[in-house]
């Protein structure tokens, strides 16, 4: 399997784009702060994209989350590139897949703080194609000019992870010709008070792998990337998409399984798809949350699939964990290691889990990596591994 | 590039609606056959343990109930297949109840419900009920969820030569959604499907996709009236264009669903 990268872009508190991503993962800078969400008093750290609330011009598409995707839409050469893309292939050659865990639940929440007396929604609120879990890819198809066939994958945090998967099935099946997968979350009362009832939620910022990390802190972002046939354009950025995984845990709604059966299955899926050994994977760009449960688990495995050789991080404490964001968000992270040779550090990793023993800290590295793989993993047990190699 | 041929053979169904909770069931109504006296007032599927079936919502149920009936009428272990869950609407239950209670004055949100209240939750608790550890994949398309969750699993049995299992669910909408997400039925449909070459005697069924940007939802021949309401009103049960090809079974039959704003998808069943 051959996917090229075409263009790839990101948006959280990390970086309005990627070039700002890329500067603060260089610069340490966290785009985390104390949690100042309207309407939410709880005790932890989010990542906010503050630019979100002035794209307040989308009329009956309105949304935060909306506003997040037109936002990371608009960054680097996103627009140009589909645009011509459409031109050249027709606009119902080009699919789209976004992944989201909320899609715009944020606007419900608002439109049911705003019922009138009868406790109806009022007129403002009255968005049929806003308030529906398809609501990502309706907009954004609106938003790019694109006709072709047009998906949302919603499988909590691994969604914008299996938009890559998707995305390269339809290209292989012929039924288009480019395909732009993205993903958007934001942040709202259902996901903090949600993670808050689950006793997920740490009161400082996370770090993730660390012996005493307490918790995750959420963020919101969008990320696109455009994937086409290998060879079929010569404006590739280098980057292939060489493997992906994908599995269930059968385990637990909210508890990941204990052994990682369900994660180890995805990263060795994506390992023999890409046709690759362990041993040659570079870097991993790993979940870790900074939940308890996730870190051991992921750690453990990744200590028992892959040498001392594999250098690992997290980059949660960047942006936060932004949940049906979080696959696109990482990928990126990881595929842009094969641009920019630095393997970013695992930021706020003071002292690694005394149970695990695998090759991450916390400052970055430079190296030139050849193929480097992401994890993503979700409620209701749903994983997803994905492999990016350098073009030959 | 061409598209690739969309081949694959149907092995199993299964349906759960207010008005039939069997595939056969359906093919009587499809039929002409007059609505049972009652209605049936949600499944249990005895596959969720007991102290979790309690707690699942009914989109979980439905999906559960229906997948389980086309896992046992194709006669294939349910941990074989890779699954495609698809609801149109999602649980606007769960939805309501999240809203209302963040809009009040004490936002804590159950910890159940709200792991219940992804999409996923169906997908979740089939692989758990079930030991599935294959990749269940959980989409959404709206108006379109049918014809775009067909392709998205039709692609994967045949550019992956897997098995799959595909599930289309939604439920009534909660009260203050109603005015624009106007779904009062209850409605589920799975089909199991193998690659073209495996020896199974079922319909085969192939898509093809071609733009066009004029398309909308085929009539139905069916001229009940709660068949009809069924097939505007719940997404998922768009599916029932296909269902009355499958039942007819007679010879080389094809229906267009609309797929996105500039395509369409045929499919063909023999």
């Amino acid at each position: 399997m051959k996917i090229d990268i075409i263009d790839y872009e990101s948006c959280s508190a990390a970086g309005l784009n990627l070039k700002a991503l890329r500067n603060s993962l260089k610069q340490y800078n966290s785009g985390l702060i104390k949690n100042n969400l309207p309407g939410s008093d709880l005790d932890t750290w989010i990542g906010l994209v503050e630019q979100v609330d002035e794209v307040n011009d989308l009329g009956r598409w309105q949304s935060r989350n909306n506003a997040l995707a037109a936002l990371g839409y608009e960054q680097g050469s996103l627009r140009e590139t589909v645009t011509g893309l459409i031109k050249k292939y027709g606009a119902a050659r080009v699919g789209l897949v976004m992944g989201s865990s909320t899609s715009s639940i944020d606007r419900t929440e608002t439109a049911y703080t705003k019922l009138d007396q009868a406790a109806q929604l009022t007129e403002e609120f009255k968005q049929p194609l806003v308030h529906n879990p398809h609501a990502p890819s309706l907009f954004v198809a609106h938003l790019t000019g694109i006709t072709g066939p047009s998906l949302t994958i919603n499988t909590a945090c691994s969604s914008s992870a299996k938009v890559f998967a998707s995305g390269a099935r339809w290209l292989e099946a012929g039924i288009v010709d480019a395909v732009l997968v993205g993903g958007v979350d934001t942040l709202c009362l259902s996901v903090l008070h949600g993670f808050n009832s689950l006793q997920l939620l740490s009161p400082n910022p996370c770090k993730p792998f660390d012996q005493h990390r307490d918790g995750i802190n959420l963020g919101e972002a969008s990320g696109f990337s455009i994937l086409q046939r290998a060879g079929e354009n010569i404006n590739s950025s280098g980057i292939c998409l060489t493997g992906y995984g994908e599995s269930s845990d059968a385990y637990h709604m909210s508890h990941p399984h204990p052994d990682g059966l369900g994660a180890r299955l995805s990263m060795t899926q994506a390992l023999e798809r890409a046709n690759r050994h362990a041993a040659e994977i570079d870097y991993i760009n790993l979940h870790g949350t900074s939940s308890r449960a996730n870190d051991l688990i992921e750690g453990k495995l990744i200590s028992e699939l892959f040498p001392s050789s594999t250098q690992c991080s997290s980059t949660k404490a960047w942006m936060g964990h932004t949940l049906g964001a979080a696959g696109i968000t990482e990928a990126i992270i990881a595929m842009d290691t094969l641009n920019t040779n630095i393997i970013p550090g695992s930021k706020n990793l003071d002292t690694l889990d005394e149970a695990l023993s695998l090759s991450i800290k916390a400052s970055d590295e430079h190296k030139v990596c050849q193929h480097v793989m992401t994890n993503s993993f979700g409620f209701g047990g749903n994983n997803c591994t994905l492999l990016f190699s350098r073009s030959e | 590039m061409q598209a690739k041929e969309l081949k694959c053979k149907i092995a199993g169904i299964g349906a759960w609606g207010s008005y039939f909770d069997s595939w056969e069931a359906l093919q009587q109504l499809l039929g002409g056959e007059p609505l049972p006296e009652t209605s049936n007032k949600g499944p249990k599927p005895t596959i969720i343990p007991a102290n979790e079936r309690r707690r699942a919502p009914l989109p979980v149920r439905l999906a559960v109930e229906s997948s389980w009936q086309a896992t046992q009428s194709a006669g294939i272990e349910p941990s074989a297949l890779t699954c495609v869950f698809v609801s149109g609407l999602g649980d606007t239950d769960l939805t309501d109840y999240m809203c209302k209670t963040l809009a009040s004055e004490h936002k804590e949100l159950s910890p159940t419900k709200f792991h219940n209240s992804v999409h996923n939750a169906p997908a979740g608790y089939w692989t758990i009920s079930t030991g599935t550890m294959s990749a269940a994949n959980s989409v959404a398309g709206y108006e379109e969820s049918v014809s775009l969750t067909l392709l998205e699993a039709m692609i994967q049995c045949s550019t992956e030569h897997k098995p799959m299992l595909i599930t289309f669910y939604d439920s009534p909408v909660a009260e203050v959604l109603r005015p624009i997400l106007n779904n009062q039925e209850t409605f589920a449909f799975s089909l199991v499907i193998l690659p073209y070459n495996s020896e199974t005697d079922g319909t085969t069924v192939e898509a093809q996709v071609a733009e066009n940007d004029h398309a909308s939802w085929p009539m139905l021949q069916s001229q009940s009236e709660y068949i009809g309401r069924l097939y505007s009103d719940n997404p998922s049960a768009k599916v029932l264009c296909l269902a009355e090809l499958i039942a007819k079974s007679s010879g080389e039959q094809s229906v267009v669903m609309p797929l996105s704003k500039g395509s369409t998808m045929t499919i063909t069943c023999t």
